[in-house]
């Protein structure tokens, strides 16, 4: 036996881990859900939490949202640099497959998460290099409503040393045309139809009551079923003058 | 004959009541009406934004009627008084036609009323609000009253901020989804008009934007006018009415 054999053997052994490399971390990304945003998902971005104590072993990495639609995540490669063309926000969803954005180091996403503050990451909210082809790695609104997945993968130089598992996919809202919006009328409110059948029927009677009146007018000449006496008045009043006459005759 | 007599009293007596009553209804309808033509709430522009601006149609007429009303009763009074045939007949023709608006005025804001839906006003606010090129300047007047709205009843869209983000609308034409997901009159501002916090706005976090729709801002007023034209209309017409029966019916008996 090789005496250096023996020694070379556990040397190998520790080696080995270390020239794989990715470590795979169980981490989920999702969606924040505490608390309830009303924007937690829109037309072209949505909001995740921050890993938080995910990554606490690689103090000195880079950690990078990749963001795939969930029929090309199989193709993302982990060890595509950012910041290249492989990686670029503006080519994505038709030349490449996936893009990295949000880098940052662990230093922004202390652990343990003080309680009370919100963590999120919005993914979508640079509109400002969305078209800006010299900024590869900028964090644009999404094109379109997805289902996308995501995943956390840390850096160390240009090595990728631990990535996060895939999200579950993301939808994003699509938005309807106003012209959907049925303005049709439901039909009547009770209030409105008790008042036009109501008010219809008093002008009719009143409409009635008054044809009766001319009708009664114009067919009146010698005094109604009842008549009412003026008050004092200086207007000369026709009596039945037949009626004065006769009587003296009568008397007579 | 003397109750006779007591009767052609009573019944000139009460005649002359229901045309007082008649007299300051209408001064009444006629303030009511000035107050709701005056906009008190800022909602002409909504309301009229479209070409059934009736509930204000209903509330113009309503002033005039009321002046009528007025005018018509002084003159009920007198022919009541002098019992003169002509005088009454006059009036009471009058009062028909004045009655027949009154009539239409009362049915036009009931039935506009009920064509004032959510879906009806949330159809005009996302077509209608910032649009980019306005067709007249009833869109810009509508863009002002629907931020007046906003900031003062700290509200947003009509059913909810959600209403910008289910459907496209003109304001979207102009303005990203990443960077207004609603519209900034839907955040909460400070003094200064600005938003005490934006991200928190776009991000829809509770306390930093207005989650409550607006319909309700909108629809208590609309509703508080529209039934107030209409129902207080309809009891002075039930009351006039009453007053024109007693008319002819005093008309027909007044000796020629």
């Amino acid at each position: 036996r090789h005496p250096r054999a023996r020694t070379m053997l556990p040397l190998l052994l520790l080696l080995l881990p270390a020239a794989h490399g990715i470590a795979p971390l169980q981490y989920t990304p999702a969606l924040t859900t505490n608390p309830t945003l009303e924007g937690v998902t829109t037309a072209s971005t949505f909001v995740l939490d921050q890993p938080r104590c995910v990554f606490q072993d690689y103090g000195n990495a880079d950690i990078w949202l990749v963001v795939a639609l969930e029929q090309t995540k199989s193709t993302f490669n982990n060890t595509a640099k950012p910041g290249t063309n492989e990686t670029a926000f503006q080519r994505f969803p038709d030349l490449v497959g996936a893009y990295m954005t949000l880098n940052t180091t662990l230093v922004n996403y202390p652990c343990p998460k003080p309680a009370g503050d919100i963590t999120v990451l919005r993914v979508g909210s640079e509109t400002s290099c969305a078209q800006d082809n010299t900024r590869p790695t900028c964090n644009g609104p999404l094109p379109g409503p997805g289902p996308y997945q995501v995943k956390f993968l840390a850096l160390e130089g240009s090595a990728p040393v631990a990535e996060t598992k895939w999200s579950l996919p993301i939808m994003l809202r699509t938005a309807k045309s106003p012209s959907t919006i049925s303005t049709a009328a439901s039909g009547h409110s009770a209030g409105m139809i008790a008042i036009t059948t109501i008010l219809s029927i008093l002008l009719a009677i009143l409409l009635a009551g008054l044809v009766a009146m001319l009708v009664f007018w114009s067919s009146d000449s010698c005094g109604g079923s009842s008549t009412f006496s003026k008050p004092e008045s200086v207007t000369v009043r026709r009596y039945n003058t037949h009626h004065v006459y006769d009587q003296p005759a009568a008397r007579l | 004959m003397a109750k006779s007599d007591d009767c052609v009293h009573i019944l000139q007596g009460l005649l002359v009541f229901g045309n007082v009553v008649i007299g300051m209804c209408g001064i009444a309808l006629t303030a009511e009406c000035i107050y709701f033509v005056s906009n008190p709430h800022g909602l002409y522009p909504l309301l009229k934004a479209t070409e059934n601006s009736d509930i204000h149609a209903a509330a113009w007429i309503g002033i005039f009627v009321g002046l009528a009303l007025f005018a018509l009763s002084i003159l009920g009074i007198v022919g009541v008084v002098k019992a003169s045939r002509t005088l009454l007949l006059v009036y009471i023709i009058l009062m028909l036609i004045t009655f027949a608006f009154e009539m239409a005025s009362c049915i036009t804001a009931a039935t506009h009323r009920d064509s004032l839906t959510p879906e009806f006003f949330l159809k005009q606010m996302l077509e209608r609000y910032m649009k980019s090129e306005p067709a007249n300047n009833s869109d810009n007047e509508l863009t002002k009253a629907w931020d007046e709205l906003m900031l003062q009843n700290h509200c947003c869209g009509v059913l909810g901020p959600s209403d910008w983000q289910e459907y496209t609308s003109a304001f979207r034409l102009t303005h990203s989804d990443a960077d207004y997901p609603w519209p900034r009159a839907c955040c909460v501002l400070d003094a200064q008009g600005l938003p005490v916090n934006l991200d928190g706005c776009k991000l829809g976090v509770p306390g930093y934007y207005n989650n409550d729709g607006c319909y309700n801002a909108i629809s208590g007023p609309v509703n508080v006018q529209a039934w107030g034209v209409a129902w207080f209309g309809f009891a002075i017409l039930c009351w006039i009415f009453c007053v024109l029966l007693g008319t002819m019916f005093y008309w027909s008996g007044i000796e020629y």
